[in-house]
Protein backbone atom coordinates (compact mmCIF):
# COMPACT_ATOMS: atom_id res chain seq x y z
CA UNK A 1 0.00 0.00 0.00
CA UNK A 2 2.36 2.46 1.08
CA UNK A 3 4.55 1.35 -2.15
CA UNK A 4 1.84 2.41 -4.47
CA UNK A 5 0.90 5.92 -2.58
CA UNK A 6 4.55 7.12 -3.03
CA UNK A 7 4.26 5.85 -6.76
CA UNK A 8 1.55 8.04 -7.69
CA UNK A 9 2.62 11.40 -5.42
CA UNK A 10 3.50 13.49 -7.94
CA UNK A 11 5.25 15.50 -5.30
CA UNK A 12 7.97 12.12 -4.12
CA UNK A 13 11.11 12.78 -6.35
CA UNK A 14 13.33 9.53 -7.42
CA UNK A 15 15.15 9.24 -4.06
CA UNK A 16 12.17 9.80 -1.94
CA UNK A 17 10.67 7.31 -3.98
CA UNK A 18 13.85 5.08 -3.50
CA UNK A 19 13.35 5.37 0.00
CA UNK A 20 9.92 4.49 0.52
CA UNK A 21 10.25 1.65 -1.38
CA UNK A 22 13.57 0.84 0.35
CA UNK A 23 11.32 0.80 3.60
CA UNK A 24 8.20 -1.00 2.33
CA UNK A 25 10.81 -4.09 1.29
CA UNK A 26 12.39 -4.10 4.82
CA UNK A 27 9.22 -4.88 6.09
CA UNK A 28 9.37 -8.13 7.64
CA UNK A 29 8.44 -11.30 5.53
CA UNK A 30 9.24 -8.90 2.47
CA UNK A 31 12.50 -9.54 2.30
CA UNK A 32 14.25 -12.51 3.35
CA UNK A 33 16.93 -10.55 5.25
CA UNK A 34 19.65 -7.90 4.96
CA UNK A 35 21.18 -7.08 1.81
CA UNK A 36 24.97 -7.76 1.95
CA UNK A 37 27.15 -5.05 2.79
CA UNK A 38 24.96 -3.25 4.66
CA UNK A 39 24.86 -2.34 8.74
CA UNK A 40 21.32 -2.76 9.73
CA UNK A 41 19.97 -4.74 12.99
CA UNK A 42 18.63 -7.79 12.47
CA UNK A 43 14.99 -7.83 13.50
CA UNK A 44 14.53 -11.59 13.43
CA UNK A 45 15.60 -14.09 16.22
CA UNK A 46 17.46 -17.50 14.44
CA UNK A 47 18.07 -20.42 15.70
CA UNK A 48 19.91 -23.36 14.39
CA UNK A 49 21.22 -26.59 15.75
CA UNK A 50 23.47 -28.84 13.65
CA UNK A 51 25.19 -32.11 14.19
CA UNK A 52 28.37 -33.04 12.17
CA UNK A 53 29.80 -36.31 12.03
CA UNK A 54 33.52 -36.28 10.81
CA UNK A 55 35.96 -39.21 10.15
CA UNK A 56 39.36 -39.20 8.87
CA UNK A 57 41.68 -42.07 7.99
CA UNK A 58 44.78 -43.26 5.62
CA UNK A 59 45.56 -46.41 3.51
CA UNK A 60 47.00 -47.71 6.81
CA UNK A 61 43.97 -47.09 9.11
CA UNK A 62 41.47 -45.30 10.51
CA UNK A 63 42.27 -41.91 12.23
CA UNK A 64 40.30 -39.74 13.96
CA UNK A 65 35.98 -39.52 14.04
CA UNK A 66 34.43 -36.82 15.76
CA UNK A 67 31.06 -36.20 16.29
CA UNK A 68 30.10 -32.33 17.29
CA UNK A 69 26.27 -31.29 17.86
CA UNK A 70 26.18 -27.58 18.10
CA UNK A 71 23.48 -24.69 18.80
CA UNK A 72 23.44 -21.22 17.82
CA UNK A 73 20.83 -18.37 18.77
CA UNK A 74 21.01 -15.00 17.46
CA UNK A 75 18.27 -12.67 18.91
CA UNK A 76 17.67 -8.98 18.92
CA UNK A 77 16.89 -7.66 22.16
CA UNK A 78 16.02 -4.19 21.25
CA UNK A 79 15.65 -2.30 18.15
CA UNK A 80 19.74 -1.54 18.06
CA UNK A 81 20.78 -4.24 20.93
CA UNK A 82 21.30 -8.11 19.13
CA UNK A 83 22.87 -10.98 21.38
CA UNK A 84 24.09 -14.00 19.88
CA UNK A 85 25.11 -17.39 21.38
CA UNK A 86 27.47 -20.43 20.47
CA UNK A 87 28.26 -23.66 21.71
CA UNK A 88 29.26 -27.04 20.84
CA UNK A 89 30.49 -30.55 22.35
CA UNK A 90 33.13 -32.43 20.19
CA UNK A 91 33.61 -35.83 20.93
CA UNK A 92 36.53 -37.30 19.23
CA UNK A 93 38.44 -40.20 19.27
CA UNK A 94 40.99 -42.71 17.37
CA UNK A 95 44.46 -42.56 16.47
CA UNK A 96 46.58 -38.80 15.87
CA UNK A 97 49.97 -39.54 14.17
CA UNK A 98 52.63 -39.58 16.57
CA UNK A 99 55.08 -38.67 13.64
CA UNK A 100 54.60 -38.25 9.85
CA UNK A 101 51.50 -40.60 8.74
CA UNK A 102 52.75 -43.47 11.47
CA UNK A 103 49.84 -43.50 13.86
CA UNK A 104 49.34 -43.74 17.38
CA UNK A 105 46.98 -46.43 16.92
CA UNK A 106 49.47 -48.79 15.84
CA UNK A 107 51.33 -49.47 19.36
CA UNK A 108 47.24 -49.76 20.84
CA UNK A 109 46.78 -46.62 22.29
CA UNK A 110 43.59 -44.50 21.31
CA UNK A 111 42.78 -41.22 21.98
CA UNK A 112 39.71 -40.41 23.69
CA UNK A 113 38.99 -36.60 24.44
CA UNK A 114 35.67 -33.56 24.70
CA UNK A 115 35.45 -30.81 23.63
CA UNK A 116 33.25 -28.09 25.22
CA UNK A 117 33.12 -24.28 23.73
CA UNK A 118 30.49 -21.44 24.21
CA UNK A 119 30.78 -17.61 22.79
CA UNK A 120 28.57 -14.77 23.43
CA UNK A 121 28.70 -12.18 21.06
CA UNK A 122 26.92 -8.87 22.00
CA UNK A 123 26.35 -6.16 18.95
CA UNK A 124 24.99 -2.27 19.46
CA UNK A 125 23.81 -1.22 16.08
CA UNK A 126 24.12 2.90 16.11
CA UNK A 127 22.12 5.12 13.70
CA UNK A 128 25.13 6.39 11.85
CA UNK A 129 25.40 2.58 10.13
CA UNK A 130 27.83 1.48 12.93
CA UNK A 131 28.04 -1.58 14.55
CA UNK A 132 30.18 -2.23 17.60
CA UNK A 133 30.03 -5.81 18.46
CA UNK A 134 31.68 -7.49 21.81
CA UNK A 135 32.74 -11.22 21.86
CA UNK A 136 33.88 -13.33 24.14
CA UNK A 137 34.69 -17.25 24.00
CA UNK A 138 35.60 -20.42 25.90
CA UNK A 139 36.58 -23.94 25.35
CA UNK A 140 37.40 -26.89 27.46
CA UNK A 141 39.48 -30.30 26.83
CA UNK A 142 41.07 -32.62 28.97
CA UNK A 143 44.32 -31.03 27.93
CA UNK A 144 43.80 -27.68 26.81
CA UNK A 145 41.77 -24.21 27.99
CA UNK A 146 41.01 -21.26 25.65
CA UNK A 147 39.58 -17.49 26.80
CA UNK A 148 39.31 -16.05 23.76
CA UNK A 149 37.59 -12.22 23.14
CA UNK A 150 37.46 -9.69 20.11
CA UNK A 151 36.13 -6.62 18.89
CA UNK A 152 34.50 -5.45 15.68
CA UNK A 153 33.29 -2.53 14.57
CA UNK A 154 31.53 -1.89 11.13
CA UNK A 155 30.56 1.14 9.42
CA UNK A 156 28.50 1.33 6.11
CA UNK A 157 28.52 4.18 4.13
CA UNK A 158 24.84 6.31 3.66
CA UNK A 159 23.89 4.37 0.52
CA UNK A 160 25.07 1.24 2.46
CA UNK A 161 26.88 0.16 -0.32
CA UNK A 162 29.73 -0.16 1.39
CA UNK A 163 30.94 -1.31 4.37
CA UNK A 164 34.56 -1.30 6.60
CA UNK A 165 35.20 -3.68 8.93
CA UNK A 166 37.95 -3.41 11.64
CA UNK A 167 38.47 -5.75 14.29
CA UNK A 168 40.98 -6.86 17.34
CA UNK A 169 40.97 -10.10 19.31
CA UNK A 170 42.98 -12.48 21.50
CA UNK A 171 42.98 -15.73 23.10
CA UNK A 172 45.20 -17.10 25.57
CA UNK A 173 45.15 -20.60 25.71
CA UNK A 174 46.43 -23.41 28.27
CA UNK A 175 47.96 -26.80 27.28
CA UNK A 176 48.38 -29.38 29.85
CA UNK A 177 48.97 -32.50 28.42
CA UNK A 178 47.93 -35.77 29.90
CA UNK A 179 51.40 -37.48 29.05
CA UNK A 180 54.75 -36.74 30.72
CA UNK A 181 55.78 -34.77 33.89
CA UNK A 182 52.69 -32.55 34.80
CA UNK A 183 52.90 -29.23 33.17
CA UNK A 184 50.77 -26.20 31.99
CA UNK A 185 51.64 -24.47 29.10
CA UNK A 186 50.89 -21.15 27.64
CA UNK A 187 50.21 -19.71 23.92
CA UNK A 188 48.82 -16.34 23.26
CA UNK A 189 47.49 -15.02 20.33
CA UNK A 190 46.38 -11.41 18.98
CA UNK A 191 45.01 -11.06 16.13
CA UNK A 192 43.36 -8.29 14.00
CA UNK A 193 41.18 -7.71 10.87
CA UNK A 194 40.80 -4.59 8.43
CA UNK A 195 38.33 -5.70 5.56
CA UNK A 196 35.79 -3.68 3.19
CA UNK A 197 32.57 -5.03 1.51
CA UNK A 198 31.31 -3.63 -1.57
CA UNK A 199 27.96 -4.01 -3.19
CA UNK A 200 28.93 -3.90 -6.91
CA UNK A 201 26.03 -4.02 -8.67
CA UNK A 202 22.37 -5.15 -8.10
CA UNK A 203 23.62 -9.00 -8.65
CA UNK A 204 27.18 -8.89 -7.51
CA UNK A 205 28.69 -7.97 -3.67
CA UNK A 206 32.65 -8.63 -3.02
CA UNK A 207 34.63 -8.40 0.14
CA UNK A 208 38.50 -7.91 0.98
CA UNK A 209 39.87 -8.86 4.63
CA UNK A 210 43.12 -8.85 5.57
CA UNK A 211 44.09 -10.51 8.57
CA UNK A 212 47.34 -10.62 11.17
CA UNK A 213 47.71 -13.09 13.78
CA UNK A 214 50.57 -12.78 16.25
CA UNK A 215 51.63 -15.97 18.57
CA UNK A 216 53.52 -16.31 21.02
CA UNK A 217 54.61 -19.05 23.30
CA UNK A 218 54.39 -22.69 23.63
CA UNK A 219 53.39 -23.50 19.89
CA UNK A 220 54.89 -26.80 19.94
CA UNK A 221 52.45 -30.50 19.50
CA UNK A 222 53.20 -31.74 23.25
CA UNK A 223 52.43 -35.15 21.89
CA UNK A 224 54.11 -35.44 19.18
CA UNK A 225 57.11 -34.11 20.97
CA UNK A 226 56.71 -37.16 23.93
CA UNK A 227 55.53 -39.55 21.04
CA UNK A 228 57.72 -38.29 18.23
CA UNK A 229 60.13 -35.05 17.15
CA UNK A 230 58.50 -31.68 17.61
CA UNK A 231 60.25 -28.84 18.65
CA UNK A 232 58.64 -25.47 17.15
CA UNK A 233 59.31 -21.91 17.42
CA UNK A 234 57.94 -19.82 20.22
CA UNK A 235 56.32 -17.25 17.98
CA UNK A 236 54.56 -17.28 14.59
CA UNK A 237 53.14 -14.34 12.68
CA UNK A 238 50.48 -15.47 10.22
CA UNK A 239 48.86 -12.94 7.31
CA UNK A 240 46.03 -13.56 5.13
CA UNK A 241 44.48 -11.83 2.53
CA UNK A 242 40.82 -12.87 1.84
CA UNK A 243 38.72 -11.94 -1.29
CA UNK A 244 35.13 -13.27 -1.68
CA UNK A 245 32.96 -12.74 -4.75
CA UNK A 246 29.02 -13.43 -4.86
CA UNK A 247 27.20 -13.47 -7.72
CA UNK A 248 23.64 -14.22 -8.91
CA UNK A 249 22.47 -15.37 -11.82
CA UNK A 250 18.79 -14.15 -12.43
CA UNK A 251 18.66 -16.53 -15.54
CA UNK A 252 19.14 -19.72 -13.55
CA UNK A 253 18.04 -17.92 -9.79
CA UNK A 254 21.16 -19.75 -8.80
CA UNK A 255 23.99 -17.80 -6.77
CA UNK A 256 28.01 -18.31 -7.33
CA UNK A 257 29.83 -18.10 -4.38
CA UNK A 258 33.81 -17.63 -4.51
CA UNK A 259 36.57 -16.93 -2.23
CA UNK A 260 40.48 -16.93 -2.16
CA UNK A 261 42.94 -16.26 0.45
CA UNK A 262 46.47 -15.88 0.43
CA UNK A 263 48.26 -16.99 3.61
CA UNK A 264 51.66 -16.67 4.80
CA UNK A 265 53.18 -16.80 8.03
CA UNK A 266 56.96 -16.70 9.41
CA UNK A 267 57.80 -20.67 9.67
CA UNK A 268 57.16 -20.22 5.78
CA UNK A 269 54.31 -21.61 5.54
CA UNK A 270 52.58 -20.16 2.39
CA UNK A 271 49.04 -21.44 1.23
CA UNK A 272 47.00 -20.70 -1.77
CA UNK A 273 43.28 -21.83 -0.92
CA UNK A 274 40.40 -21.63 -3.52
CA UNK A 275 36.43 -22.32 -2.73
CA UNK A 276 33.44 -22.40 -5.34
CA UNK A 277 29.71 -22.94 -4.43
CA UNK A 278 26.81 -23.10 -6.64
CA UNK A 279 23.87 -22.46 -4.26
CA UNK A 280 20.87 -23.56 -6.98
CA UNK A 281 17.60 -22.99 -6.25
CA UNK A 282 14.83 -25.54 -6.71
CA UNK A 283 11.02 -25.45 -6.70
CA UNK A 284 9.07 -25.99 -3.48
CA UNK A 285 12.05 -23.99 -0.68
CA UNK A 286 14.33 -26.57 -1.89
CA UNK A 287 17.96 -25.19 -2.62
CA UNK A 288 20.81 -27.47 -3.71
CA UNK A 289 24.48 -26.14 -3.24
CA UNK A 290 27.61 -28.18 -4.83
CA UNK A 291 31.10 -26.85 -3.66
CA UNK A 292 34.88 -27.29 -4.10
CA UNK A 293 37.86 -26.25 -2.95
CA UNK A 294 41.17 -26.62 -3.48
CA UNK A 295 44.28 -25.83 -0.69
CA UNK A 296 47.91 -26.01 -2.05
CA UNK A 297 51.11 -24.85 0.93
CA UNK A 298 54.30 -25.11 1.30
CA UNK A 299 55.97 -27.04 4.51
CA UNK A 300 57.57 -25.21 7.35
CA UNK A 301 61.00 -24.54 7.64
CA UNK A 302 61.63 -26.80 10.09
CA UNK A 303 59.43 -29.60 8.27
CA UNK A 304 61.50 -32.73 8.44
CA UNK A 305 60.52 -35.32 5.30
CA UNK A 306 60.40 -39.18 6.96
CA UNK A 307 64.14 -39.77 6.41
CA UNK A 308 65.31 -40.82 9.44
CA UNK A 309 68.88 -40.59 11.30
CA UNK A 310 70.93 -43.86 10.27
CA UNK A 311 71.68 -44.60 13.75
CA UNK A 312 69.00 -43.34 15.65
CA UNK A 313 66.23 -44.16 13.18
CA UNK A 314 62.73 -43.32 13.75
CA UNK A 315 61.67 -40.95 14.67
CA UNK A 316 64.47 -39.11 14.32
CA UNK A 317 65.85 -36.53 12.13
CA UNK A 318 69.34 -36.89 10.53
CA UNK A 319 71.91 -35.38 12.49
CA UNK A 320 69.84 -35.04 15.59
CA UNK A 321 72.40 -36.25 18.03
CA UNK A 322 74.48 -32.53 16.62
CA UNK A 323 71.72 -30.59 17.04
CA UNK A 324 68.99 -31.55 19.64
CA UNK A 325 67.96 -27.83 19.85
CA UNK A 326 67.04 -27.24 16.65
CA UNK A 327 63.30 -26.59 16.02
CA UNK A 328 61.72 -29.78 13.73
CA UNK A 329 58.21 -30.91 13.30
CA UNK A 330 56.98 -34.18 11.58
CA UNK A 331 53.66 -32.79 11.48
CA UNK A 332 51.77 -33.75 8.22
CA UNK A 333 49.92 -30.40 8.76
CA UNK A 334 53.02 -28.55 8.03
CA UNK A 335 54.11 -30.26 5.46
CA UNK A 336 53.67 -29.27 1.24
CA UNK A 337 50.58 -31.05 0.13
CA UNK A 338 47.84 -30.15 -1.85
CA UNK A 339 43.79 -30.84 -0.67
CA UNK A 340 40.38 -30.73 -2.93
CA UNK A 341 37.19 -30.83 -0.97
CA UNK A 342 33.96 -31.93 -2.68
CA UNK A 343 30.95 -31.29 -1.16
CA UNK A 344 27.26 -31.32 -1.75
CA UNK A 345 24.73 -29.54 0.49
CA UNK A 346 20.69 -29.48 -0.16
CA UNK A 347 18.10 -27.57 2.06
CA UNK A 348 14.86 -26.94 2.46
CA UNK A 349 12.56 -24.04 3.49
CA UNK A 350 9.57 -25.42 5.28
CA UNK A 351 6.68 -22.92 6.67
CA UNK A 352 6.61 -21.15 9.60
CA UNK A 353 10.03 -19.78 9.35
CA UNK A 354 11.63 -23.63 9.53
CA UNK A 355 15.11 -25.05 7.20
CA UNK A 356 16.16 -27.99 7.35
CA UNK A 357 19.61 -28.82 5.61
CA UNK A 358 22.64 -31.73 5.29
CA UNK A 359 25.88 -31.85 3.62
CA UNK A 360 28.12 -34.33 2.77
CA UNK A 361 32.02 -33.48 1.62
CA UNK A 362 35.01 -35.75 1.16
CA UNK A 363 38.27 -34.43 1.63
CA UNK A 364 41.26 -35.70 0.42
CA UNK A 365 45.35 -34.31 0.87
CA UNK A 366 48.21 -35.36 -0.97
CA UNK A 367 51.83 -33.84 -1.67
CA UNK A 368 51.52 -34.44 -5.29
CA UNK A 369 48.46 -31.81 -5.32
CA UNK A 370 50.63 -29.61 -4.34
CA UNK A 371 50.98 -26.64 -7.10
CA UNK A 372 54.10 -24.34 -7.29
CA UNK A 373 56.42 -26.90 -5.74
CA UNK A 374 57.35 -29.99 -4.63
CA UNK A 375 54.77 -31.66 -2.03
CA UNK A 376 56.12 -33.59 0.85
CA UNK A 377 57.59 -37.28 -0.13
CA UNK A 378 56.81 -40.32 1.76
CA UNK A 379 53.58 -39.26 3.73
CA UNK A 380 50.33 -41.70 3.05
CA UNK A 381 47.80 -39.91 1.80
CA UNK A 382 45.15 -38.01 4.28
CA UNK A 383 41.56 -38.61 3.63
CA UNK A 384 38.65 -37.76 5.45
CA UNK A 385 34.54 -37.79 5.25
CA UNK A 386 32.14 -35.41 6.81
CA UNK A 387 28.60 -35.15 7.17
CA UNK A 388 25.89 -32.54 8.76
CA UNK A 389 22.55 -32.17 9.44
CA UNK A 390 20.87 -29.14 10.63
CA UNK A 391 17.40 -27.40 11.44
CA UNK A 392 17.18 -23.82 11.77
CA UNK A 393 14.22 -21.31 12.43
CA UNK A 394 13.56 -17.55 11.77
CA UNK A 395 10.87 -16.14 13.60
CA UNK B 1 56.65 -9.25 -3.71
CA UNK B 2 56.37 -5.43 -4.35
CA UNK B 3 53.94 -6.91 -7.58
CA UNK B 4 51.72 -8.34 -5.44
CA UNK B 5 51.59 -5.62 -2.93
CA UNK B 6 50.35 -3.87 -5.98
CA UNK B 7 47.91 -6.17 -7.06
CA UNK B 8 45.92 -5.76 -3.52
CA UNK B 9 46.34 -2.18 -3.79
CA UNK B 10 44.79 -2.47 -7.04
CA UNK B 11 41.90 -4.72 -5.63
CA UNK B 12 41.34 -2.38 -3.18
CA UNK B 13 41.14 0.82 -4.87
CA UNK B 14 38.40 -1.26 -7.56
CA UNK B 15 36.47 -1.98 -4.45
CA UNK B 16 36.12 1.58 -2.86
CA UNK B 17 36.13 2.91 -5.91
CA UNK B 18 32.52 2.34 -7.09
CA UNK B 19 30.57 5.76 -6.88
CA UNK B 20 29.60 5.19 -10.69
CA UNK B 21 27.67 1.92 -9.87
CA UNK B 22 25.72 3.15 -6.96
CA UNK B 23 23.25 0.01 -6.50
CA UNK B 24 20.12 1.75 -5.54
CA UNK B 25 18.26 0.39 -2.53
CA UNK B 26 14.80 -1.01 -4.41
CA UNK B 27 17.57 -3.15 -6.50
CA UNK B 28 18.75 -5.29 -3.22
CA UNK B 29 16.14 -7.88 -3.45
CA UNK B 30 18.74 -10.29 -4.85
CA UNK B 31 21.65 -9.13 -2.81
CA UNK B 32 19.12 -10.01 0.05
CA UNK B 33 19.04 -13.75 -0.61
CA UNK B 34 20.37 -15.98 1.98
CA UNK B 35 22.65 -17.68 -0.54
CA UNK B 36 24.54 -14.47 -1.55
CA UNK B 37 25.47 -13.80 2.19
CA UNK B 38 28.94 -14.53 2.36
CA UNK B 39 28.71 -17.04 5.84
CA UNK B 40 24.73 -17.60 5.43
CA UNK B 41 25.14 -20.27 7.77
CA UNK B 42 26.85 -19.47 10.98
CA UNK B 43 27.48 -23.52 12.18
CA UNK B 44 28.03 -24.85 9.05
CA UNK B 45 30.76 -22.06 8.88
CA UNK B 46 32.50 -22.90 12.06
CA UNK B 47 32.51 -26.25 11.39
CA UNK B 48 34.44 -25.84 8.15
CA UNK B 49 36.92 -23.29 10.03
CA UNK B 50 37.49 -25.53 12.61
CA UNK B 51 37.82 -28.78 10.35
CA UNK B 52 40.67 -26.76 7.91
CA UNK B 53 42.01 -25.05 11.26
CA UNK B 54 43.00 -28.31 12.91
CA UNK B 55 43.85 -30.13 9.52
CA UNK B 56 45.80 -27.40 7.51
CA UNK B 57 48.56 -25.54 8.38
CA UNK B 58 46.73 -21.82 7.21
CA UNK B 59 44.23 -20.28 8.92
CA UNK B 60 41.96 -17.21 9.33
CA UNK B 61 40.85 -14.20 7.25
CA UNK B 62 37.22 -13.94 8.04
CA UNK B 63 37.15 -13.01 12.08
CA UNK B 64 38.71 -12.41 15.17
CA UNK B 65 38.72 -14.08 18.51
CA UNK B 66 38.14 -17.25 17.43
CA UNK B 67 39.79 -19.03 20.48
CA UNK B 68 42.48 -22.49 19.80
CA UNK B 69 42.05 -25.85 20.30
CA UNK B 70 44.29 -28.76 21.31
CA UNK B 71 43.25 -30.40 17.98
CA UNK B 72 44.71 -33.73 17.32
Amino acid sequence: MRLQLGMKDPNVNGSQRGAVLAAALALPGLLPGIAQAQVTAPNATLVQFKFLYYKDYQESGDRMTVKSPALYLLTPITDDWVFEIGAVYDSMSGASPYYHTTLSGASGKGIEDARTAADITVTKYFANRTSVAVRAAYSIEDDYRSTAGGLTIRHATPDQNTTFTIGGGYSGDEIFPTVGVPTTYYKRTYDAIIGVSQVLSPNDTAQVNFYYAHQSGYLTDPYKAYWGIDNRPTSRDQKALLVRWNHFFESADATLRTSYRYYNDDWDVTANTVTIDWAQTLPDGWVLTPGLRYTTQSAASFYYDPVYDPVLGAPYPPGYLQNPNAFYTADQRLSAFGGITAGLKISKALPQGWLIDGKAEYMEQRADWRLGGEGSPGLETFKAQMYQVGVTRKF
Amino acid sequence: MTKRWMLLLATAAFLCGCESMKVQPWQKGNLAKPEMAFDSDVLETRFADHTYFSKEGASGGAGVGGGGCGCN
